[in-house]
């Protein structure tokens, strides 16, 4: 069952992927701007932000683990929580990196101290310190009921911390969703989605792989032990 | 018949990649004295973790006279001494055991404390800085800190490790007359002779599971030692 | 309840026959101020704006100082691993070690407070007693967290780089909060109709995070 899963979203995941490339690149019409890198740099929004989304997603799959697994103390949702909170990790970075080149040619420097980046940065650093704190500390239950706790308390903070440096004032293009002025015209909105889809089958794809490589090493570590004892 | 002071049934610890323990079945009878013996790593903290409540077990159950460990009223019933002291070193004797007292809501403290201290002989230091005691002196004052609820199950984590000869012997008058007191105690030890001359049943830990359950009447300590441990621990033991 | 104030009364009595920890700690939030003035060498125009930032950096250096020493006395000799066992419910061991940190850090910022205003030369005035709601909700925020985050630190070798790992970008809405208030406070000028809505926020999330403290410490004394 598990492989057959695996390959077709390993399919799916290719195929959406280089459609998504296509879209993006070829097909989604360009923007008015005044010079080209503005326009190119523009590109990136797809990628952008599907990121920014899914890695808000990691975290929420981390709280919803973390609460699972104090209520039943089953090692999985351990496991569960430890493999989203490593992609939500990376999907931020690639929020940080993918933001500041397309800041540079836009707003002409790599960073600057506003609401939205602060806080993916804070975000960011959230979690991190959530992984550092599982590796200073050794495998067992103990652990486990810590990184819980911090999963919980993390994810809770989020929503405070965005609302906290809304105090600034925000440079940052405001949410394109939002209908309106500035809402995204058709192709540039069905490219996004379909960006956001790929993004999601990726997250879905690695947060499967990630978890099966914890549970196999559990299993080998296991194996390991149970000859030590015979 | 009366209800046990212990009872675990197919008690198993485990946790991702670490086994702690397989199968654990044990009965233990109000007023007995067990040991249980084993190697470092063999499971005995992890065993005595989960009589305690402070852990629980993947599989099993276990009973504490009859209720869950967790109870507070279990918890209440129980007394740990290690090898850690559990004491304050910037508080006095006395405000130590004023502490735990109130923590485990001792009736009419004023007086157990008295008393205890007595017992322990250290009444004279009680206004002392628990910072400023030797070894024996703070472990003795382990031993009142452990009394003062007057728990129905002592546990003991390989109390012996590290004490001079003056409180080993203390110790072990102190467990003779908490058995006679009617008080189940649990004793780990590496200390094969004391477990004899204390307790009356022990049980082998050993790879995480029970390997021997019998009366201490009928082992010869050399034969176990010979069996179970390594020769790189015998080294370490004498 | 008891309880609590069991906790409360040994940590307050054993934090204070440690009198050096507390005049090294007022001496080393006099060096913050000392060192940003060598660091940041600016007019007194910028110094007076960016006074109320210095003034929590010295607070959470104090507080941190002080959460750090608060679970490593636990640590020693086993203590953490007695209160596991111990037959109370972990939201009061929580709520006595809050109380004790909260108390410590408040006594700090107290005695930090009149080295702040001499050397920033700050008019005294009866604005300033509102002041006193800023600090205590932003110092109740920052200990609610960092007693529960302390706790989960101190189970590893590097308790104290890792509380900061852990509670800086946690605890920083509130920072940011407070500092603002200070800062409207400071000034000098009309409060703001912006002030007391914030005030009131940072109390409600100080609430928030409480709570949640309060409901998890239980997992954290388990094994």
């Amino acid at each position: 069952m598990r492989p057959t899963i695996d390959k077709t979203l390993l399919i799916v995941l290719l195929i959406t992927f280089l459609t998504s490339i296509f879209l993006i690149f070829n097909w989604v019409p360009q923007i008015k701007a005044s010079n080209e890198a503005e326009q190119i740099a523009q590109k990136i929004f797809y990628f952008h932000v599907p990121s920014a989304w899914l890695g808000f997603m990691s975290f929420f799959v981390v709280f919803v683990a973390s609460v699972a697994y104090l209520a039943t103390r089953q090692r999985r949702w351990e496991l569960i929580s430890v493999a989203s909170a490593e992609i939500g990790v990376l999907f931020i970075t690639l929020v940080l990196i993918t933001g500041p080149i397309w800041a540079k040619p836009v707003w002409g420097i790599w960073w600057t101290w506003d609401a939205r980046l602060t806080s993916s940065l804070i975000l960011w650093l959230i979690y991190v310190a959530f992984l550092m704190l599982r590796r200073y500390l050794p495998d067992g239950s103990k652990r486990a009921n810590l990184s819980a706790v911090v999963g919980i308390i993390g994810f809770i903070d989020v929503p405070i911390v965005y609302y906290s440096i809304r105090w600034w004032e925000t440079q940052h293009p405001n949410a394109v969703m939002a209908s309106g002025e500035g809402s995204l015209a058709g192709p540039m909105f069905f490219t996004f989605m379909f960006s956001l889809a790929t993004f999601t089958i990726l997250y879905a794809y690695i947060l499967r792989k990630r978890y099966q490589l914890l549970e196999l090493e559990d299993t080998l570590n296991k194996q390991f032990k149970e000859m030590e004892i015979l | 018949m009366a209800v046990p002071a212990l009872h675990l049934e197919k008690v198993s610890k485990d946790f991702g990649r670490i086994i702690a323990l397989r199968n654990i079945d044990l009965k233990v009878e109000p007023g007995e004295f067990l040991s249980i013996l084993g190697r470092n790593g063999a499971g005995k903290t992890t065993l005595l973790n989960i009589i305690s409540g402070v852990s629980r077990p993947s599989s099993g159950s276990v009973q504490l006279f009859g209720t869950d460990p967790g109870d507070r009223e279990n918890k209440a019933k129980l007394a740990v001494i290690s090898h850690e002291m559990f004491l304050y070193g910037n508080l006095t004797a006395l405000e130590n055991l004023e502490y735990y007292g109130r923590m485990y809501s001792v009736n009419d403290l004023e007086q157990r404390i008295k008393t205890v201290l007595h017992e322990v002989e250290l009444t004279h230091r009680r206004f002392d800085l628990v910072a400023a005691f030797s070894r024996g002196m703070t472990q003795r004052l382990t031993i009142a800190r452990a009394i003062l609820h007057q728990p129905s199950l002592l546990l003991l984590d390989e109390p012996f490790t590290g004490l001079d000869q003056q409180a080993i012997g203390m110790l072990i008058d102190l467990l003779k007359s908490q058995k006679e007191l009617g008080r189940t105690i649990l004793l780990t030890t590496h200390d094969l002779h004391t477990a004899k001359v204390l307790s009356e049943r022990y049980i082998i830990l050993e790879k995480h599971q029970i390997m021997q359950d019998g009366l201490m009447t009928e082992t010869n300590p050399d034969e176990i030692r010979k069996k179970y441990f390594s020769p790189l621990e015998k080294a370490e033991m004498s | 309840m008891r309880t609590a104030f069991s906790i409360l009364q040994k940590d307050l009595r054993m934090e204070f026959r440690s009198k050096e920890s507390i005049l090294a700690m007022w001496i080393f939030s006099l060096l913050i101020f000392v060192i940003f003035n060598f660091t940041f060498e600016v007019s007194r125009l910028v110094m007076l704006e960016i006074a109320p930032g210095l003034l929590w950096v010295a607070f959470i250096f104090s507080g941190m100082f002080g959460l750090n020493h608060s679970f490593a006395v636990e640590k020693e000799d086993g203590n953490l691993r007695s209160m596991a066992l111990m037959p109370v419910d972990g939201g009061q061991i929580y709520l006595g070690k809050f109380l004790s940190v909260t108390i410590i850090m408040l006594m700090f910022e107290f005695l930090i407070f009149p080295i702040f205003i001499i050397f920033y030369d700050l008019q005294l005035s009866f604005q300033m007693f509102l002041l006193i709601p800023v600090i205590l909700a932003g110092t109740i925020g920052f200990t609610s967290l960092g007693t529960i985050l302390s706790a989960v630190a101190v189970h590893t070798r590097n308790q104290q780089i890792l509380l900061s790992l852990l509670l800086w970008p946690l605890v920083s809405p509130i920072i940011i909060w407070s500092v603002n208030l200070t800062g409207m406070v400071l000034g000098g000028g009309e409060i703001g109709a912006v002030f007391f809505p914030l005030l009131i926020r940072v109390a409600a999330f100080d609430v928030i995070f409480f709570t949640i403290a309060y409901m998890l410490f239980d997992f954290i004394l388990e094994d």
